[in-house]
Protein backbone atom coordinates (compact mmCIF):
# COMPACT_ATOMS: atom_id res chain seq x y z
CA UNK A 1 0.00 0.00 0.00
CA UNK A 2 2.72 2.47 0.89
CA UNK A 3 5.22 3.53 -1.70
CA UNK A 4 8.12 2.06 0.15
CA UNK A 5 10.89 0.77 -2.11
CA UNK A 6 11.01 -2.57 -0.32
CA UNK A 7 7.26 -3.09 -0.04
CA UNK A 8 6.25 -6.23 -1.90
CA UNK A 9 2.66 -5.02 -1.99
CA UNK A 10 3.69 -1.83 -3.72
CA UNK A 11 5.65 -3.79 -6.32
CA UNK A 12 2.70 -6.08 -6.98
CA UNK A 13 0.31 -3.17 -7.27
CA UNK A 14 2.68 -1.43 -9.70
CA UNK A 15 2.45 -4.42 -11.99
CA UNK A 16 -1.15 -3.60 -12.88
CA UNK A 17 -1.59 -2.24 -16.38
CA UNK A 18 -3.31 0.95 -17.41
CA UNK A 19 -4.51 1.89 -20.84
CA UNK A 20 -2.26 4.52 -22.38
CA UNK A 21 -2.55 6.46 -25.61
CA UNK A 22 0.76 7.50 -27.10
CA UNK A 23 1.09 11.12 -28.09
CA UNK A 24 4.34 10.79 -30.01
CA UNK A 25 5.94 8.31 -32.37
CA UNK A 26 8.40 6.03 -30.71
CA UNK A 27 10.69 4.42 -33.26
CA UNK A 28 11.91 0.82 -33.05
CA UNK A 29 9.87 -0.01 -29.99
CA UNK A 30 6.93 -1.71 -31.70
CA UNK A 31 7.71 -5.07 -30.11
CA UNK A 32 6.91 -3.67 -26.69
CA UNK A 33 3.32 -3.01 -27.68
CA UNK A 34 3.04 -6.63 -28.74
CA UNK A 35 2.35 -5.90 -32.41
CA UNK A 36 4.41 -6.69 -35.42
CA UNK A 37 4.90 -3.06 -36.34
CA UNK A 38 8.36 -1.66 -36.18
CA UNK A 39 7.48 1.65 -34.57
CA UNK A 40 4.88 2.75 -32.05
CA UNK A 41 2.80 5.37 -33.85
CA UNK A 42 1.19 8.22 -32.02
CA UNK A 43 -2.43 7.60 -30.99
CA UNK A 44 -1.71 3.91 -30.59
CA UNK A 45 -3.33 2.47 -27.50
CA UNK A 46 -1.49 -0.01 -25.38
CA UNK A 47 -1.77 -1.34 -21.83
CA UNK A 48 1.31 -0.25 -19.93
CA UNK A 49 2.28 -1.38 -16.42
CA UNK A 50 2.18 1.46 -13.93
CA UNK A 51 5.89 1.39 -13.15
CA UNK A 52 6.59 2.18 -16.79
CA UNK A 53 3.65 4.53 -17.18
CA UNK A 54 4.99 7.02 -14.63
CA UNK A 55 7.88 8.18 -16.78
CA UNK A 56 5.83 8.21 -19.97
CA UNK A 57 3.08 10.31 -18.42
CA UNK A 58 5.39 12.76 -16.73
CA UNK A 59 7.44 13.19 -19.91
CA UNK A 60 4.19 13.87 -21.74
CA UNK A 61 4.69 11.02 -24.23
CA UNK A 62 1.34 9.48 -23.47
CA UNK A 63 -2.07 9.98 -21.90
CA UNK A 64 -3.96 7.45 -19.90
CA UNK A 65 -7.56 6.66 -19.20
CA UNK A 66 -8.72 5.84 -15.70
CA UNK A 67 -8.64 2.04 -15.55
CA UNK A 68 -11.97 0.26 -15.47
CA UNK A 69 -11.69 -1.00 -11.86
CA UNK A 70 -12.10 2.65 -10.89
CA UNK A 71 -14.48 3.66 -13.67
CA UNK A 72 -18.01 4.96 -13.43
CA UNK A 73 -19.60 1.52 -13.45
CA UNK A 74 -17.70 0.33 -10.41
CA UNK A 75 -18.11 3.67 -8.73
CA UNK A 76 -21.88 3.51 -9.06
CA UNK A 77 -21.94 -0.08 -7.85
CA UNK A 78 -19.91 0.90 -4.80
CA UNK A 79 -22.16 3.83 -4.13
CA UNK A 80 -25.18 1.55 -4.17
CA UNK A 81 -23.75 -1.09 -1.85
CA UNK A 82 -20.03 -1.35 -1.14
CA UNK A 83 -20.36 -4.86 0.22
CA UNK A 84 -21.79 -6.36 -2.94
CA UNK A 85 -18.84 -5.48 -5.19
CA UNK A 86 -16.26 -8.18 -5.73
CA UNK A 87 -13.04 -6.22 -5.56
CA UNK A 88 -10.85 -9.25 -6.20
CA UNK A 89 -12.49 -9.78 -9.59
CA UNK A 90 -11.61 -6.26 -10.64
CA UNK A 91 -7.88 -6.62 -10.31
CA UNK A 92 -7.23 -10.33 -10.75
CA UNK A 93 -6.24 -13.01 -8.28
CA UNK A 94 -4.49 -11.74 -5.16
CA UNK A 95 -4.95 -8.27 -6.57
CA UNK A 96 -4.61 -5.17 -4.50
CA UNK A 97 -7.49 -2.95 -5.49
CA UNK A 98 -6.70 -0.34 -2.86
CA UNK A 99 -3.00 -0.36 -3.67
CA UNK A 100 -3.70 0.03 -7.36
CA UNK A 101 -6.19 2.77 -6.64
CA UNK A 102 -3.66 4.60 -4.53
CA UNK A 103 -1.15 4.50 -7.40
CA UNK A 104 -3.70 5.80 -9.89
CA UNK A 105 -4.69 8.47 -7.43
CA UNK A 106 -1.10 9.65 -7.14
CA UNK A 107 -0.78 10.17 -10.88
CA UNK A 108 -4.02 12.04 -11.31
CA UNK A 109 -4.62 15.74 -10.97
CA UNK A 110 -6.04 17.21 -7.79
CA UNK A 111 -9.74 17.06 -8.58
CA UNK A 112 -9.83 13.57 -10.03
CA UNK A 113 -7.56 12.29 -7.30
CA UNK A 114 -9.95 13.57 -4.66
CA UNK A 115 -12.75 11.72 -6.40
CA UNK A 116 -10.81 8.46 -6.37
CA UNK A 117 -9.72 8.99 -2.80
CA UNK A 118 -13.30 9.49 -1.74
CA UNK A 119 -14.38 6.35 -3.55
CA UNK A 120 -11.59 4.26 -2.00
CA UNK A 121 -12.20 5.58 1.50
CA UNK A 122 -15.95 5.07 1.34
CA UNK A 123 -15.57 1.60 -0.06
CA UNK A 124 -13.05 0.67 2.61
CA UNK A 125 -15.13 1.99 5.47
CA UNK A 126 -18.28 0.46 4.09
CA UNK A 127 -16.71 -2.97 3.85
CA UNK A 128 -14.54 -2.93 6.95
CA UNK A 129 -17.24 -3.83 9.43
CA UNK A 130 -18.35 -6.82 7.40
CA UNK A 131 -14.74 -8.01 7.06
CA UNK A 132 -14.18 -7.89 10.82
CA UNK A 133 -17.58 -9.39 11.63
CA UNK A 134 -16.96 -12.35 9.42
CA UNK A 135 -13.43 -12.79 10.71
CA UNK A 136 -14.71 -12.93 14.28
CA UNK A 137 -17.51 -15.23 13.29
CA UNK A 138 -15.05 -17.67 11.77
CA UNK A 139 -12.76 -17.43 14.75
CA UNK A 140 -15.67 -18.32 17.02
CA UNK A 141 -16.51 -21.39 14.97
CA UNK A 142 -13.21 -23.00 15.89
CA UNK A 143 -11.25 -25.49 13.83
CA UNK A 144 -14.09 -27.98 13.39
CA UNK A 145 -16.77 -25.63 12.14
CA UNK A 146 -14.94 -24.30 9.10
CA UNK A 147 -17.40 -25.63 6.56
CA UNK A 148 -20.57 -24.71 8.36
CA UNK A 149 -23.63 -23.63 6.46
CA UNK A 150 -22.90 -20.07 5.44
CA UNK A 151 -25.24 -17.89 3.50
CA UNK A 152 -24.52 -17.11 -0.11
CA UNK A 153 -24.02 -13.40 0.38
CA UNK A 154 -21.43 -13.91 3.09
CA UNK A 155 -19.64 -16.47 0.98
CA UNK A 156 -19.50 -14.29 -2.09
CA UNK A 157 -18.40 -11.31 -0.02
CA UNK A 158 -15.46 -13.32 1.25
CA UNK A 159 -14.53 -14.35 -2.26
CA UNK A 160 -14.58 -10.72 -3.29
CA UNK A 161 -12.11 -9.49 -0.68
CA UNK A 162 -9.06 -7.81 -2.11
CA UNK A 163 -5.54 -8.56 -0.85
CA UNK A 164 -5.52 -5.74 1.68
CA UNK A 165 -8.80 -6.83 3.18
CA UNK A 166 -7.68 -10.43 3.33
CA UNK A 167 -4.78 -9.37 5.49
CA UNK A 168 -7.15 -7.55 7.82
CA UNK A 169 -9.41 -10.57 7.93
CA UNK A 170 -6.51 -12.77 8.98
CA UNK A 171 -5.40 -10.32 11.66
CA UNK A 172 -8.85 -10.01 13.18
CA UNK A 173 -9.43 -13.74 13.07
CA UNK A 174 -6.11 -14.52 14.73
CA UNK A 175 -6.74 -11.98 17.46
CA UNK A 176 -10.24 -13.26 18.18
CA UNK A 177 -8.99 -16.84 18.26
CA UNK A 178 -6.29 -15.98 20.72
CA UNK A 179 -8.79 -14.31 23.04
CA UNK A 180 -11.13 -17.25 22.79
CA UNK A 181 -8.35 -19.66 23.66
CA UNK A 182 -7.39 -17.58 26.66
CA UNK A 183 -10.91 -17.19 27.93
CA UNK A 184 -11.74 -20.83 27.63
CA UNK A 185 -8.53 -22.30 28.91
CA UNK A 186 -8.32 -23.07 32.59
CA UNK A 187 -4.62 -23.40 33.17
CA UNK A 188 -4.47 -24.35 36.79
CA UNK A 189 -1.93 -26.96 35.92
CA UNK A 190 0.43 -24.37 34.50
CA UNK A 191 0.82 -22.47 37.71
CA UNK B 1 12.62 -9.72 12.97
CA UNK B 2 12.98 -13.10 14.54
CA UNK B 3 9.64 -13.02 16.33
CA UNK B 4 7.00 -15.36 14.95
CA UNK B 5 4.25 -13.64 12.99
CA UNK B 6 1.66 -14.14 15.69
CA UNK B 7 3.69 -12.23 18.28
CA UNK B 8 4.52 -9.22 16.12
CA UNK B 9 1.11 -7.59 16.06
CA UNK B 10 0.45 -7.39 19.78
CA UNK B 11 1.23 -8.98 23.10
CA UNK B 12 -0.55 -12.21 23.95
CA UNK B 13 -3.31 -12.51 26.55
CA UNK B 14 -0.95 -14.62 28.64
CA UNK B 15 1.60 -11.84 28.74
CA UNK B 16 -1.07 -9.42 29.89
CA UNK B 17 -2.05 -11.89 32.56
CA UNK B 18 1.55 -11.96 33.70
CA UNK B 19 1.64 -8.17 33.93
CA UNK B 20 -1.64 -8.11 35.82
CA UNK B 21 -0.25 -10.62 38.30
CA UNK B 22 1.91 -7.85 39.74
CA UNK B 23 -1.17 -6.16 41.17
CA UNK B 24 -1.84 -6.46 44.85
CA UNK B 25 -4.72 -8.48 46.25
CA UNK B 26 -5.86 -9.13 49.79
CA UNK B 27 -5.46 -12.54 51.28
CA UNK B 28 -6.18 -14.23 54.54
CA UNK B 29 -3.04 -16.29 55.16
CA UNK B 30 -3.19 -19.70 56.77
CA UNK B 31 0.54 -19.80 57.47
CA UNK B 32 2.98 -17.52 59.23
CA UNK B 33 5.75 -15.92 57.23
CA UNK B 34 8.18 -13.17 58.05
CA UNK B 35 8.39 -10.07 55.88
CA UNK B 36 10.24 -11.20 52.79
CA UNK B 37 12.00 -9.16 50.14
CA UNK B 38 11.27 -9.84 46.46
CA UNK B 39 12.50 -8.02 43.38
CA UNK B 40 9.26 -6.03 43.14
CA UNK B 41 9.23 -5.16 46.85
CA UNK B 42 8.92 -6.56 50.34
CA UNK B 43 5.68 -8.29 51.29
CA UNK B 44 4.41 -9.62 54.56
CA UNK B 45 4.62 -10.43 57.31
CA UNK B 46 1.85 -13.01 57.15
CA UNK B 47 0.15 -13.51 60.51
CA UNK B 48 -3.10 -15.44 60.38
CA UNK B 49 -5.84 -14.42 60.64
CA UNK B 50 -4.82 -10.83 59.81
CA UNK B 51 -5.40 -9.80 56.20
CA UNK B 52 -2.42 -8.92 54.09
CA UNK B 53 -1.82 -7.40 50.65
CA UNK B 54 0.50 -9.34 48.36
CA UNK B 55 0.90 -9.58 44.58
CA UNK B 56 -1.52 -11.75 42.70
CA UNK B 57 1.18 -14.17 41.54
CA UNK B 58 2.18 -14.87 45.11
CA UNK B 59 -1.43 -15.22 46.20
CA UNK B 60 -2.02 -17.71 43.39
CA UNK B 61 1.00 -19.69 44.45
CA UNK B 62 -0.02 -19.80 48.11
CA UNK B 63 -3.62 -20.56 47.24
CA UNK B 64 -2.65 -23.56 45.16
CA UNK B 65 -0.68 -24.87 48.14
CA UNK B 66 -3.77 -24.23 50.28
CA UNK B 67 -1.89 -21.73 52.40
CA UNK B 68 -4.24 -18.79 52.05
CA UNK B 69 -7.70 -17.62 51.06
CA UNK B 70 -7.94 -14.88 48.47
CA UNK B 71 -10.29 -12.02 49.35
CA UNK B 72 -11.84 -11.01 46.04
CA UNK B 73 -11.61 -7.29 45.24
CA UNK B 74 -14.85 -5.41 45.86
CA UNK B 75 -15.56 -5.08 42.14
CA UNK B 76 -15.59 -8.84 41.75
CA UNK B 77 -19.06 -9.25 43.17
CA UNK B 78 -22.47 -9.89 41.73
CA UNK B 79 -23.85 -6.52 42.84
CA UNK B 80 -21.08 -4.43 41.35
CA UNK B 81 -20.95 -6.30 38.06
CA UNK B 82 -24.72 -6.36 37.73
CA UNK B 83 -24.80 -2.60 38.17
CA UNK B 84 -22.06 -2.13 35.58
CA UNK B 85 -23.81 -4.43 33.15
CA UNK B 86 -27.02 -2.44 33.45
CA UNK B 87 -25.10 0.74 32.86
CA UNK B 88 -23.21 -0.83 29.96
CA UNK B 89 -26.36 -1.85 28.17
CA UNK B 90 -28.29 1.34 28.80
CA UNK B 91 -25.67 3.96 27.92
CA UNK B 92 -23.68 4.47 24.76
CA UNK B 93 -20.25 4.94 26.36
CA UNK B 94 -18.04 2.35 28.02
CA UNK B 95 -18.50 2.20 31.76
CA UNK B 96 -15.54 2.48 34.06
CA UNK B 97 -13.95 -0.74 35.19
CA UNK B 98 -10.52 -1.55 36.64
CA UNK B 99 -8.02 -1.44 33.77
CA UNK B 100 -6.96 -5.07 34.13
CA UNK B 101 -10.23 -6.50 35.40
CA UNK B 102 -10.46 -9.26 32.81
CA UNK B 103 -7.08 -10.75 33.67
CA UNK B 104 -7.46 -10.48 37.43
CA UNK B 105 -11.00 -11.86 37.41
CA UNK B 106 -9.92 -14.83 35.33
CA UNK B 107 -6.93 -15.68 37.51
CA UNK B 108 -8.93 -15.43 40.72
CA UNK B 109 -11.84 -17.42 39.33
CA UNK B 110 -9.47 -20.04 37.98
CA UNK B 111 -7.54 -20.73 41.14
CA UNK B 112 -9.81 -19.53 43.92
CA UNK B 113 -13.40 -19.91 42.80
CA UNK B 114 -14.20 -21.36 46.23
CA UNK B 115 -13.25 -18.04 47.83
CA UNK B 116 -15.62 -16.08 45.60
CA UNK B 117 -19.31 -15.98 46.37
CA UNK B 118 -21.56 -16.90 43.45
CA UNK B 119 -18.60 -17.67 41.20
CA UNK B 120 -20.80 -19.03 38.44
CA UNK B 121 -23.06 -16.01 38.43
CA UNK B 122 -20.01 -13.75 38.31
CA UNK B 123 -18.58 -15.71 35.41
CA UNK B 124 -21.72 -15.29 33.38
CA UNK B 125 -21.94 -11.60 34.29
CA UNK B 126 -18.36 -11.08 33.14
CA UNK B 127 -19.17 -12.80 29.88
CA UNK B 128 -22.23 -10.60 29.32
CA UNK B 129 -20.20 -7.55 30.15
CA UNK B 130 -17.53 -8.56 27.68
CA UNK B 131 -20.07 -9.10 24.92
CA UNK B 132 -21.80 -5.79 25.56
CA UNK B 133 -18.48 -4.00 25.36
CA UNK B 134 -17.45 -5.88 22.25
CA UNK B 135 -20.60 -4.71 20.53
CA UNK B 136 -19.62 -1.15 21.37
CA UNK B 137 -16.11 -1.42 20.03
CA UNK B 138 -17.64 -2.88 16.88
CA UNK B 139 -19.71 0.28 16.56
CA UNK B 140 -16.55 2.27 17.08
CA UNK B 141 -15.04 0.55 14.06
CA UNK B 142 -17.76 2.08 11.94
CA UNK B 143 -16.69 5.56 12.91
CA UNK B 144 -13.02 4.81 12.43
CA UNK B 145 -10.94 7.79 11.51
CA UNK B 146 -7.51 7.72 9.95
CA UNK B 147 -5.80 10.07 12.34
CA UNK B 148 -7.11 9.54 15.83
CA UNK B 149 -8.81 7.04 18.04
CA UNK B 150 -9.72 7.54 21.65
CA UNK B 151 -10.46 4.62 23.89
CA UNK B 152 -11.97 5.95 27.09
CA UNK B 153 -12.48 3.30 29.76
CA UNK B 154 -11.39 0.49 27.50
CA UNK B 155 -9.51 -2.21 29.35
CA UNK B 156 -6.13 -3.67 28.57
CA UNK B 157 -7.48 -6.96 27.31
CA UNK B 158 -9.98 -5.27 25.01
CA UNK B 159 -7.42 -2.86 23.64
CA UNK B 160 -5.14 -5.77 22.99
CA UNK B 161 -7.85 -7.65 21.14
CA UNK B 162 -8.72 -4.86 18.75
CA UNK B 163 -5.20 -3.51 18.36
CA UNK B 164 -3.97 -5.49 15.32
CA UNK B 165 -6.79 -4.76 12.94
CA UNK B 166 -7.56 -1.25 14.18
CA UNK B 167 -3.97 -0.23 13.56
CA UNK B 168 -3.88 -1.90 10.17
CA UNK B 169 -7.13 -0.32 9.02
CA UNK B 170 -6.08 3.10 10.24
CA UNK B 171 -2.84 2.68 8.33
CA UNK B 172 -4.75 1.84 5.17
CA UNK B 173 -7.08 4.78 5.63
CA UNK B 174 -4.12 7.09 6.04
CA UNK B 175 -2.94 5.97 2.63
CA UNK B 176 -6.33 6.39 1.01
CA UNK B 177 -7.40 9.73 2.43
CA UNK B 178 -6.11 12.81 0.66
CA UNK B 179 -5.71 15.81 2.86
CA UNK B 180 -7.33 18.82 1.19
CA UNK B 181 -4.36 20.93 2.21
CA UNK B 182 -1.83 18.73 0.39
CA UNK B 183 -0.16 20.47 -2.54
Amino acid sequence: MDNDYFSIDAILAENQKIQCTFKVDIPDMGHLAGGSDRDIKSLTKAPIPIWLAYIMLFSDWADFTIPSPFGTRVRNALKAEPRSVKLSNLVGAGGLWYGFGKMVMDILSEEQANGISEMLTKAFKGRLLEVIDQAQHFAALGPAGGGGPSTDTAQSFREGLDGTERELFALAQESAKRMKRWHEGNDKARR
Amino acid sequence: MALPQSLRTSVTPLELELIASEQLVEIVPLITMEKTAFISGAYGPLRPPAKCRIPLWMATNLKLKKKCHIVPPEWLSVDFLQERLTRETSRPEFSKLPFRFAEIAKVILDVASDDVQNADKIKSLLKDLREARQAKSRDGLQKLDHSELSLPNLCSMEINEIRPFFIQSMGILTQLVREPSAE
